[in-house]
């Protein structure tokens, strides 16, 4: 019975809230400097849908991986235009961005 | 209005100038980003404090102001407009800038001189280079920073360079070099070098260089 009940709830866990976590990652060329790209955090927690409770204030920059990290509100949806012009405010170049899912695996995002 | 208060900055030395340094290069690049920081030399027997700012408009618009003072007087104060062109990579960035400047008479004398530097700077995850070519009044000088980067990943970075300063005026020739250590915590910077002299023509120099420097961008 307990097996059962687990299944359902996994199940509707997927179903009505999607598999997805509402966490990004973008590619973002020539980001090899923390120093060099404080902006582009400050110009990434400045936009509405980022979830300050994620990461660090809503982002996190990995610059060996020339990789950047958000958090995205429960209730927004991400703008990736606002997101790129954010970025390129910040000095540096946007490439793509991908969702990451429960499980971690990343799928590339498309708006 | 607050944003745009200007700002104090980095390297320069002696009575000269040297237009800009690695880190006004570096930061703030970034869409109204300012920064100040303070720094002492000594050089020619004399101490030097400067005040600099920097302030951002946009990654390719910044504007700089140095405020030296000798002994509590003031100096000549320079005022610049760094403009660049940066070029992003996977993990490579690099810019080209053309810096026009104006050495203002703000201690005591009455020329107004005009500057301009061209120069050319890189950094990957673990090299750091710049090479500026600047002219300012009778001064035409070329200055090479070259080194190693170390980043933590957890927000500081460890510079470890070699700088050539190549300078030539009315007064004669010379070329000073020396190591350069810069630290990034954050947003805070702590940069300290010394040169001494490679060459010496100059009759207007006598020793060696030393410069420490505390700063922050925002």
């Amino acid at each position: 019975m307990l097996k059962i009940i687990t299944a359902v709830a996994l199940w509707y866990a997927l179903v009505s809230h999607s598999v997805f976590a509402n966490n990004y990652m973008v590619e973002v060329h020539g980001i090899v400097c923390e120093f060099c790209s404080l902006g582009v955090a400050k110009n990434i927690r400045r936009l509405s849908f980022i979830d300050s409770n994620q990461f660090d204030n809503g982002v996190k920059v990995d610059i060996n991986n020339q990789t950047v990290f958000i958090g995205v509100r429960d209730d927004a949806v991400l703008d990736q235009q606002a997101l790129f012009k954010a970025i390129e405010a910040g000095g540096y170049s946007p490439v793509k961005i991908w969702q990451i899912d429960l499980l971690g695996e990343k799928v590339e995002f498309k708006q | 209005m607050i944003n745009i208060i200007v700002l104090i900055i980095f390297l320069t030395l002696t009575s000269k100038v040297f237009s800009h340094q690695p880190v006004m290069d570096m930061a703030p690049r970034w869409n109204d980003g300012y920064g100040v920081q303070t720094r002492i030399e000594h050089a020619n027997s004399e101490n030097k404090v400067w005040l600099e700012g920097v302030y951002t408009f946009k990654p390719m618009v910044r504007m700089t102001l140095k405020i030296p003072t000798i002994d509590g007087e003031l100096d000549d104060a320079i005022i610049a407009l760094p403009l660049k062109k940066y070029f992003n990579d996977k993990a490579f960035t690099s810019n080209w800038s053309i810096t026009p400047s104006i050495r203002m008479p703000t201690g005591g004398g009455a020329d107004w001189d005009a500057g301009l530097s061209l120069s050319y700077s890189s950094e990957s995850s673990d090299i750091y280079q710049l090479y500026d070519l600047y002219a300012l009044d009778d001064v035409i000088g070329l200055d090479i920073n070259v080194g190693a980067v170390q980043a933590s990943g957890e927000g500081s970075s460890w510079f470890a360079l070699w700088d050539v300063s190549a300078q030539d005026s009315n007064t004669g020739q010379r070329i000073l070099t020396g190591p350069v250590l810069v630290y990034f915590d954050y947003n805070f910077i702590i940069r300290a070098e010394y040169k001494f002299s490679a060459l010496d023509n100059d009759r207007a120099w006598k020793g060696d260089y030393v410069s420490f420097g505390i700063g922050m961008v925002f």
